[in-house]
């Protein structure tokens, strides 16, 4: 089961889940890009008879244009597709001060759209006020900008270059016009303009306060939510270079420095940023206290429980503990058991990560947390706790009834991450009890919610580790059912949601290996197989371990196998890993039966027989008894074997794979032969016409996975059961299917009644 | 074309022949005396006043010997009038109206004239907006809007190839301020070939080098103003010994008189923290030129290591009485009361040091001390933050946020920042002992015993590093390397002669001491002992040993092992004598 905790991570821009950006003093300020908004915004408000359409296709871009960067003339233009600006434009550029003077007052005009509370109004608020604290040289110097805007748009060859003279020599209004405004020093600058010196200069101009904040804002929530629609990685960086260039104290541009070098795990520079940040963080918290709850004492122990999360997010472990260990230290003297319950659930992520047993850890933390009103961690350390008691095989309505318990408290609270996880969870339980529809269930619950936090950006969070851990469930899921196509779509849109480089990748790399060697093993394509056992390895150790044993059992090469499973199983053992012991032994006892060492067999799978019921693990408890009853099948007791075997039919034709479904019939069928073969000629028609129907039943199962290998099987066994009961055109037909299945494939395999 | 341009060849060919042993002093001289007046006409004080201080040390020319003054081409001659009329607007800082007057003309010398007035125009609204600007963003926004138009004309001019030496020089200037530095590296190149003798091309391709690697991929042209832009560039890449070369051998070639020289070879000591040679050189220069302000926070800064009161005082004053409002005044009066531990006043003059100049990188870093002083942290964090802002391979600055943090106790914070100015100064045995130190304080004893080695390997100045390591093998008991490090240390603390008042010979011989008995060498124990008798606080320790060894020589071997037994099982052993073996030696 993939942990799902990973998401935890303090940000200090953000609060219960939304981030925000710092709301500090001036803002904003007049550019020739603003005004040119305001005037659309006069002509909005002023002019009436514009087409409701189209008015409304202009509502919808107010606010856009409003926090978006500032545009070029010529982009403007394009996308508010006017050009009822043109006069406007010519006519403040004769007199700004009069289009200032006229432009409706938000306090004045209560029923228009421009009042004083709207977004419109605010922000005609906005300019107004800082146009009315402009200087006369800044007044002048917005002047000079507007005019150069303006011709930089309209005085191109081609448009109307005759109107622009005219222009200038008009505008004596304000006497502003220099006498050596010619027209070869305006062709020299239209030159400059064209030269490629700095594009992104040229194309916008520095943001505003304002802008910068919306910026970094919309960028940090597309980041967490959906990262493909956020900047590429090394053009928001740029961006961010850009805007440090411009304000070096702007330091939420460190942040977002940081967890976008995250994103492509440079370590270098995300360590960078992030000291940088919290260096410039401890300067704004400075004033007045020093060391209480607000000073910048608080902002010392967040960096360093930040920096533990970095170290933590690269793997080094050894120093996120160190990190660690002085956060806490730092909390614990100044008291912040806020910021201590954060370091707690910190460490108990940490040991999990380490692979240690932290369920003490976690169950103080979780009644801290509690004691402490914090809901967020509280259910964290309930998942967590859930997590680690399902691993232990705690009782299943135990986990359950807590899961339930925290959902309550995730509703209550609209802690909508924290659902998605706990969604993510329960399919995963779901899974491991061996419980497929549950787990499909619950998978489709999670993928069809609509979630509850609002909808920014026209963004739905879909990119964290929760949607991943479902989708490839549900990969798995399918793949089991033999739907690969289904399965191809899911790894597909997995790849486009979280690109190769992103956090959460390895899981569906992980996943899509395991189902490509499963494909390969099940169609008896050993040599396919064995490529990917390199790739499981390197994202996962166990798992590649385990595969290489059973490609290595597959290949025959009993000897080494035998080696490694016995390692694995010791190694498990000792991490407690329950699911691999029970498939470790299995395949251990298969090679037993390599060597006709029935006997020996049995006692390993008795054992994990128990150990798969004390666990719950239904799925794993059926191929346990699909095992035993093989055994016993072989051992000579069809009897007994065929008891057994009935107990598990039930949820393995009801959870299990297509593969285990058609396995367990065959393998009923063939107890129903044998012990046909011990009755009277009269029942024993009976039943063995009943077996060749259950192979027939197999059969379909096979074909559906196309597994050709043991369709042939089964096809030979139907053909022998046909024959004894004289129906020669069955058996005909099922020969001949035979002979074709064994002419396309190149050798036999393992001997068929060798094998479950 | 150009004639000066022409004769100024002629002058630097007929220099490069005679070069290498700097045989032509006079020859020398003659070329600093011509491009003395050819800056001058240009307005180029800061060069002018380079190449006057050299030609000042050199001795001065036979009449018969001065240089013949430039000829004057015919479009110098057309130019005459505009180009005095607006050198005069130009001295008078009216630069758009010199420009103005200048447009017209055709020689190179009001070419450069007219460019460089509108872009020191630009300069100067520049400076005045910033004043006048709204909001923290906009602060970075303001610029030089001339910059711009003068690139595409210069740059129009260059790949016709009409640009002379002072022209080259100010599109490199005009380069480096759009942040175009490659391109600006190559033109200041070029210009340095054009024009060998301008200093500030120099000055200005010193600026943009940022590593040994580039110097060396430059083609340079083969000329004695070589060796002090090498001389120049080996001190700001902070190789100091290659740097002090140089210098000796311009001096020996007859420069020995120069002021320049002598601040550069101070300041270069000051790097190594040869303190003494430092202090030697300054008082010299401040003998030969007492009116000096330049440099003089360097020499503050030394007097405050080495706590002259006095001297700093008297320098204090002194400057205050030339130019209160300078940059280095300010730093030196700064200094003055940090070593006072006035450090709120001291902060404050640092503070007017930016004002003056925000691009002062020592005093962020001074101001960032003096607000450590003060415990101010989160202040001292923005000064050094400032001051890396400046200059990204400030070493002190990052060393002192390192420090800022080790203060707030968070000892693997501050590893990253230690790190840092390790990086930058890896051959400066204080970072490595403060990240040795916080290794320690982490548990991380493998790595704080590397560093503390690898100190003591660069040349510890302070001397601890062995005396920290030698703690650090005790605490591990690893007695045998505690004991090699307590033997070096305490050689070398002799052999360095100088008292160290941290000096903790004592311990050293204490443990020394315990550990020969320990080993039954019984011979260098005592002798340990008997010198621990020279420490007060080791005194009683000595004496107690000295007796026990010689209990131990008298009796036999059983009784020894039996009383000793327990003793030499603990680590720090002489300290927890049983008190009552203590009482029955006390003198």
């Amino acid at each position: 089961m993939a942990s799902v905790h990973e998401s935890l991570y303090f940000n200090p821009m953000m609060t219960n889940g939304v981030v925000h950006a710092n709301v500090f003093g001036i803002k904003d300020w007049v550019t020739p890009y603003k005004i040119s908004v305001l005037a659309l915004l006069y002509e909005m408000t002023t002019s009436k008879p514009i087409a409701l359409q189209e008015r409304r296709r202009l509502n919808k871009l107010i606010l856009p244009l409003q926090q978006g960067p500032d545009l070029t003339l010529g982009q403007f233009l394009k996308t508010v597709g006017e050009c009822f600006l043109h006069s406007i434009t010519l006519a403040l550029l004769k007199d700004m001060e009069y289009f200032f003077a006229t432009l409706p007052t938000p306090f004045r005009a209560i029923d228009s759209e421009a009042y004083k509370t709207s977004v419109v109004g605010l922000f005609m608020r906005h300019m107004l006020l800082a146009y009315n604290k402009l200087s006369f040289s800044q007044v002048y110097k917005l002047y000079k900008a507007l005019q150069q805007y303006y011709h930089s748009q309209f005085a191109q060859p081609g448009v109307s270059p005759v109107g622009i003279p005219g222009l200038a020599a008009d505008n004596t209004d304000m006497d502003l016009t220099s006498t050596e405004d010619t027209m070869g020093e305006r062709m020299e600058k239209d030159e400059l303009d064209t030269t490629p010196l700095h594009e992104s200069d040229l194309s916008r101009g520095p943001l505003s306060q304002k802008q910068a904040e919306y910026f970094l804002a919309r960028q940090a929530y597309l980041l967490k939510n959906d990262e493909n629609k956020a900047l590429k990685p090394a053009a928001l960086q740029d961006e961010l270079n850009n805007m440090l260039k411009f304000n070096p104290d702007f330091a939420e541009a460190h942040y977002l420095s940081y967890l976008n070098s995250m994103r492509v795990q440079d370590i270098f520079i995300s360590t960078h940023s992030l000291l940088h940040y919290f260096d410039r963080l401890i300067l704004s918290g400075s004033e007045g206290k020093s060391n209480g709850d607000e000073g910048y004492g608080r902002s010392l122990r967040y960096a360093a429980l930040n920096l533990a999360a970095l170290h933590c997010r690269f793997g080094h472990y050894q120093q996120a503990d160190l990190a660690l260990q002085e956060a806490i230290r730092i909390a614990q003297e100044s008291n912040d058991h806020v910021c201590l319950q954060h370091c707690l659930s910190w460490l108990y992520t940490l040991e999990q990560m380490k692979g240690s047993d932290s369920s003490v850890l976690t169950e103080d933390s979780v009644k801290m947390a509690a004691h402490f009103c914090l809901p967020y961690l509280a259910s964290l350390g309930i998942q967590s706790l859930v997590q680690q008691g399902a691993v232990q095989g705690k009782t299943a309505h135990e986990l359950m009834d807590a899961m339930k318990e925290t959902d309550i408290l995730h509703w209550k609270h609209s802690l909508s991450e924290l659902i998605d996880i706990s969604l993510a969870q329960t399919t995963s339980i779901w899974r491991m009890y061996g419980k497929s529809t549950m787990a499909q269930q619950q998978a489709q619950l999670l993928l069809n919610m609509s979630s509850l936090e609002q909808v920014n950006f026209g963004v739905h969070q879909n990119n964290t580790e929760a949607f991943a851990v479902i989708l490839c469930h549900l990969a798995e899921l399918h793949a089991e059912q033999g739907l690969y196509g289904a399965v191809s779509e899911i790894l597909k849109h997995l790849k486009d949601q979280f690109p190769p480089h992103t956090q959460h990748a390895k899981l569906w790399m992980l996943c899509d290996l395991k189902i490509q060697f499963d494909r390969a093993m099940n169609d008896g394509k050993y040599h396919l197989a064995e490529p990917h056992v390199t790739a499981i390895a390197a994202l996962n150790k166990t798992e590649g371990l385990y595969r290489k044993a059973l490609v290595l059992k597959a290949l025959n090469r009993t000897t080494e196998a035998y080696s490694i499973l016995q390692r694995l199983q010791l190694y498990c053992e000792k991490t407690k890993y329950t699911e691999m012991i029970i498939r470790v032994m299995l395949a251990t006892a298969e090679l037993h039966w390599e060597s006709s060492g029935f006997a020996t067999a049995l006692p390993l799978l008795l054992q994990a027989l128990s150990l798969a019921r004390q666990h719950h693990l239904q799925a794993l408890a059926s191929e346990t008894i699909l095992h035993l009853a093989f055994t016993q099948l072989m051992l000579g007791v069809p009897d007994q074997a065929l008891g057994v075997l009935h107990e598990a039919m039930e949820p393995v034709l009801a959870h299990g794979a297509v593969m285990d479904k058609g396995r367990a019939l065959l393998l009923a069928a063939r107890c129903q032969v044998t012990i046909a073969g011990a009755q009277p000629d009269c029942q024993r028609h009976a039943a063995l016409s009943l077996a060749a129907q259950t192979l027939g039943e197999a059969a379909a199962y096979f074909s559906m996975l196309d597994c050709k290998e043991r369709l042939r099987d089964v096809h030979y066994l139907q053909a022998r059961l046909h024959h004894t009961l004289g129906q020669t055109a069955e058996r005909n037909k099922c020969a001949m299917l035979f002979r074709l299945l064994d002419q396309e494939l190149p050798a036999p395999g393992a001997a068929v009644a060798m094998r479950l | 074309i150009l004639q000066v341009q022409s004769v100024l060849k002629v002058l630097v060919t007929v220099f490069c022949s005679c070069y290498h042993p700097f045989g032509d002093l006079v020859q020398i001289k003659k070329q600093l005396i011509s491009v003395i007046s050819l800056c001058k006409e240009r307005g180029l004080v800061h060069s002018v006043k380079w190449a006057s201080e050299l030609a000042f040390a050199l001795d001065p020319l036979p009449k018969n010997e001065l240089p013949p003054p430039a000829i004057f081409t015919e479009e110098d001659c057309q130019d005459l009038d505009a180009f005095g009329l607006a050198k005069s607007y130009f001295d008078l800082k009216e630069y758009d109206r010199a420009a103005y007057f200048l447009r017209g003309c055709r020689s190179q010398k009001a070419y450069f004239l007219y460019m460089y007035s509108r872009y020191l125009s630009g300069e100067k609204k520049k400076d005045d907006e910033t004043v006048d600007s709204l909001g923290p963003l906009e602060k970075g926004q303001v610029r030089n809007e001339a910059l711009r138009e003068l690139r595409v004309e210069l740059s129009k001019k260059h790949s016709a190839g009409e640009l002379d030496g002072f022209a080259l020089y100010l599109y490199g200037v005009v380069l480096r301020k759009l942040d175009l530095l490659k391109e600006a590296v190559d033109v200041f190149v070029e210009a340095t070939h054009a024009l060998p003798l301008h200093w500030g091309a120099w000055l200005e391709l010193c600026n943009l080098i940022t590593n040994i690697e580039m110097l060396k991929a430059l083609s340079l042209p083969d000329c004695w103003i070589k060796d002090f832009f090498m001389a120049h560039m080996y001190t700001e890449l902070q190789m100091i010994k290659e740097a002090l070369q140089k210098y000796q051998s311009l001096i020996e070639a007859g420069f020995s008189k120069s002021t320049y020289i002598i601040s550069q070879i101070a300041v270069a000591y000051h790097n190594i923290r040869d303190i003494d040679q430092a202090l030697a050189l300054f008082n010299e220069l401040r003998e030969q030129d007492p009116f000096r302000i330049e440099n003089m926070d360097t020499f503050s800064n030394l007097l405050y290591v080495r706590s002259m009161k006095p001297e700093l005082s008297y320098l204090a004053h002194n400057l205050v009485e030339i130019d209160k409002y300078r940059v280095e005044t300010c730093c030196v009066i700064g200094n003055y009361y940090s070593l006072r531990s006035q450090h709120e006043k001291a902060a404050l003059y640092f503070q007017r040091a930016l004002k003056l100049n925000p691009r002062c990188l020592g005093a962020w870093t001074l101001m960032g001390h003096e607000y450590m002083e003060m415990k101010n942290t989160s202040a001292a964090i923005q000064a050094y933050r400032h001051a890396i802002e400046v200059n990204k391979r400030d070493y002190r600055a990052w060393y002192g946020l390192g420090q800022t943090y080790e203060i707030l106790k968070m000892p693997f914070y501050c590893l990253y920042y230690y790190r840092k100015a390790h990086q930058l100064r890896p051959n400066d045995s204080r970072m490595l002992v403060a990240l040795g130190e916080s290794y320690e304080k982490l548990s991380q004893q493998v790595e704080a015993k590397k560093c503390y080695w690898r100190a003591y390997s660069v040349g510890d100045v302070e001397r601890m590093a062995l005396l920290k390591l030698a703690k650090l093998h005790e605490q591990l008991n690893e007695s045998d390397d505690a004991a090699q490090c307590y033997i070096i240390y305490i050689q070398d603390i002799f052999s360095c002669g100088e008292q160290l008042e941290h000096a903790e010979v004592s311990t050293a011989l204490r443990y020394l001491g315990q550990y020969y008995f320990k080993n039954k060498h019984y011979d260098e124990a005592s002798l340990c002992a008997q010198r621990c008798c020279d420490y007060n606080d080791a005194r009683e320790e000595g004496k107690a040993l000295l007796r026990q060894i010689s209990q131990v020589r008298d009796q036999t071997e059983t009784s020894s092992t039996d009383l000793f037994g327990p003793l030499s099982s603990n680590n720090t052993p002489v300290r927890r004598v049983s008190p009552l073996d203590l009482s029955s030696f006390t003198p």
